[in-house]
């Protein structure tokens, strides 16, 4: 069915504002939510984030007190809705079990964007980040396992196997090779905008969360995973920010973060098995489209610009979906577990050559070896084995094989 | 109808780089810009790169009427924002047939129309984003300064034009663009006669005003007598 939100009235911005009460939302139980609810509630908290902080950075380059008052309602009303997804989040999950969320967040919500994603430039920054976050969720399985004892697959409803990716010791490089080409504002298809705006939101929420938990810890080896995987989401930050156009006015980029937020909460709707949590997403979307009224208006008197000239007739019909991405991972695995970035390009590692900035960089923060290597030593050295989740048969790469399937 | 923002549904295309992800067919090259241009002896995907370009001003030229029409405390103003941002999109109109009538694409964004863009689009945000610091009366003048601007470049663009149907062979493309020349360079004429003299008339206003020598005059005064220049 088509659906346009430039047609939706939405719910006025001025009847948007909750009292405390209100935004005192049941925490789901961690033992019975759907995976994929944990997803979604992960998803939209960083979707939030995203949209107050780009809002912080817009009205920082105005003095407009009009356009400055929209900015502060629409910020305020956002941290409201990013309260309600957030406090979703039982206190008695743990931040390395909510990690073990994020990351699958990382694959599934990866996986998805590059199965649906119609530009094989961006298609392949998507699978690049894909076996990066997908090594993350097994490295974090193994601290788990090491700290508390226990299984990361009964959080992630063996949905999404837990096995090595692109190792994340390899996955340092130079930051001039986290740069990408970026897409074209007129030729880019409309899902491919919403693709990567709700990418960088992602990826940016992951790398601030493990920023900020990384000190909460006591173990060493805690600590040292967090920082190491936070320095790659901040590489993951640039990788998908720089596939965005720059051209875009402050004004049209408001319009469209609001409309990626219609996009994600029509999304997250579509799929939610928890009524109650439906109920939540359903309302930030009436909320959302009254907030795209706003900006469209400011954009129409300030810009003489219709939004109808800058986004699509309808929303696009492919919403984002969690489900199960097992077969394409894999795939991705077997045909790109090698690739590395040299400058824009994505090159075999064999084929850079050994004075490559890359190899300089890796010797410099390896030096004196990685914490992501050392959680999986600690664990074959106490167990004898490190932690996976292989649901699909044997690793499809043969290097990253246990040792006792190798062969 | 015209298009004045380019996009994938309006059948946009662009040249692709290293630096500008786009896949066919949205991506044109070199070869094809050009060949509308064959035979007449002129670089035609350079050309092909800057008609997209005056394109792209005028289209900016649109939204930014728009925009000042809908902002003006001064009805004088209003009313000549309005008539030429009407001829101004029917600058955009005659661009894209001309553009299409000599086997070109309208929908094409070159990069110096990216840039182009780039440039307008800071220009009308000037107009707006320190409005704070501004009261009534400057911000009319920025107005006007932003559509003086738009206006000086916006001839040069069109007298770039009529100089390059000159270098033309005779022939469809000299033909097409020269009536398009032709339809628009008096109007061009007229939009910077206008803006060059408005400005001038406001300045000679605002300096012998007497409100604008009361520091802290009241805003309700100052919208007044914007409301009055050129009754």
């Amino acid at each position: 069915m088509s659906f346009n939100p430039l047609e939706e009235a939405g719910m006025p911005v001025e009847d948007q504002l909750r009292s405390w009460s209100q935004l005192d939302v049941e925490p789901y139980d961690k033992r019975d939510v759907h995976p994929h609810t944990r997803t979604r509630v992960i998803l939209m908290n960083g979707i939030e984030v995203e949209s107050i902080i780009f809002s912080h950075q817009f009205h920082r380059m105005t003095d407009n007190l009009e356009i400055m008052q929209a900015l502060a309602l629409q910020r305020r009303l956002d941290q409201q809705q990013q309260r309600a997804v957030n406090g979703l989040n039982p206190g008695d999950q743990s931040p390395l079990e909510t990690t073990i969320g994020y990351e699958q967040v990382a694959v599934d919500l990866t996986a998805w964007l590059a199965r649906t994603e119609p530009n094989p430039a961006v298609k392949q920054a998507l699978d690049f980040g894909l076996l990066e976050d997908f090594d993350h969720l097994y490295r974090y399985a193994n601290l788990y396992d090491l700290l508390d004892g226990k299984a990361a697959a009964e959080l992630t409803g063996h949905l999404t196997e837990i096995t090595p990716g692109r190792p994340t010791v390899v996955e340092h490089r130079h930051p001039y090779d986290d740069l990408n080409g970026h897409v074209s504002t007129h030729t880019a298809d409309p899902l491919t905008r919403l693709h990567v705006m709700t990418i960088v939101a992602a990826e940016q929420q992951t790398m601030n969360y493990y920023m900020n938990h990384s000190s909460e810890f006591v173990e060493p080896i805690a600590r040292g995973l967090y920082d190491e995987i936070a320095t790659i989401e901040e590489q993951h930050v640039t990788h998908y920010g720089s596939l965005i156009d720059p051209l875009d006015s402050w004004l049209k980029q408001l319009v469209f973060h609001k409309y990626n937020e219609v996009y994600m909460y029509w999304s997250m709707s579509t799929d939610e098995v928890d009524d109650r949590i439906r109920s939540i997403w359903d309302l930030h979307l009436e909320m959302e489209l009254g907030q795209l009224q706003v900006a469209a208006d400011l954009l129409r008197r300030y810009e003489g610009v219709e939004a109808a000239e800058i986004l699509p007739p309808s929303l696009p019909d492919v919403p984002v979906r969690f489900e199960t991405n097992k077969e394409y991972v894999r795939s991705v695995l077997e045909s790109q577990i090698d690739l590395r970035k040299d400058g824009f390009d994505y090159v075999d590692v064999d084929d850079l050559p050994d004075d490559h900035r890359y190899f300089e960089y890796q010797a410099k923060v390896n030096r004196g070896g990685a914490p992501s290597e050392q959680v999986i030593e600690q664990r074959v050295g106490g167990n004898g084995t490190d932690v996976r989740d292989e649901s699909e048969g044997e690793h499809p790469v043969a290097d990253l094989r246990q040792p006792a399937a190798a062969g | 109808m015209t298009t004045l923002t380019p996009t994938r549904a309006t059948g946009a295309t662009t040249k692709a780089s290293h630096a500008l992800l786009a896949e066919p067919p949205y991506a044109v090259d070199d070869e094809a810009l050009g060949a509308p241009f064959e035979g007449t002896g002129v670089n035609g995907a350079f050309v092909a790169d800057l008609l997209s370009a005056a394109l792209t001003h005028e289209r900016c030229g649109t939204h930014l009427y728009r925009s000042v029409a809908g902002r003006t405390a001064n009805p004088v103003l209003r009313a000549r924002y309005e008539e030429f941002g009407r001829e101004t999109e029917r600058h955009v109109e005659l661009l894209e047939d001309a553009i299409a009538a000599i086997g070109g694409d309208p929908q094409y964004v070159s990069p110096i129309a990216r840039a182009v863009q780039g440039m307008d689009t800071s220009l009308l945000e000037s107009t707006f984003r320190l409005d704070g610091t501004a009261d009534v009366m400057v911000r009319e003048m920025v107005m006007l300064d932003a559509v003086l601007l738009a206006e000086t470049t916006d001839h040069a663009n069109w007298a770039n034009l009529a100089q390059l149907c000159e270098d033309l062979p005779d022939g469809e493309v000299r033909e097409v663009l020269s009536r398009a020349v032709r339809e628009v360079g008096p109007q061009e004429d007229e939009h910077l006669r206008w803006a060059s003299d408005t400005k001038a008339k406001m300045t000679r206003l605002q300096a012998s005003s007497p409100t604008m020598a009361k520091v802290g005059a009241k805003a309700e005064e100052m919208v007044a007598t914007v409301k009055e220049w050129f009754s």
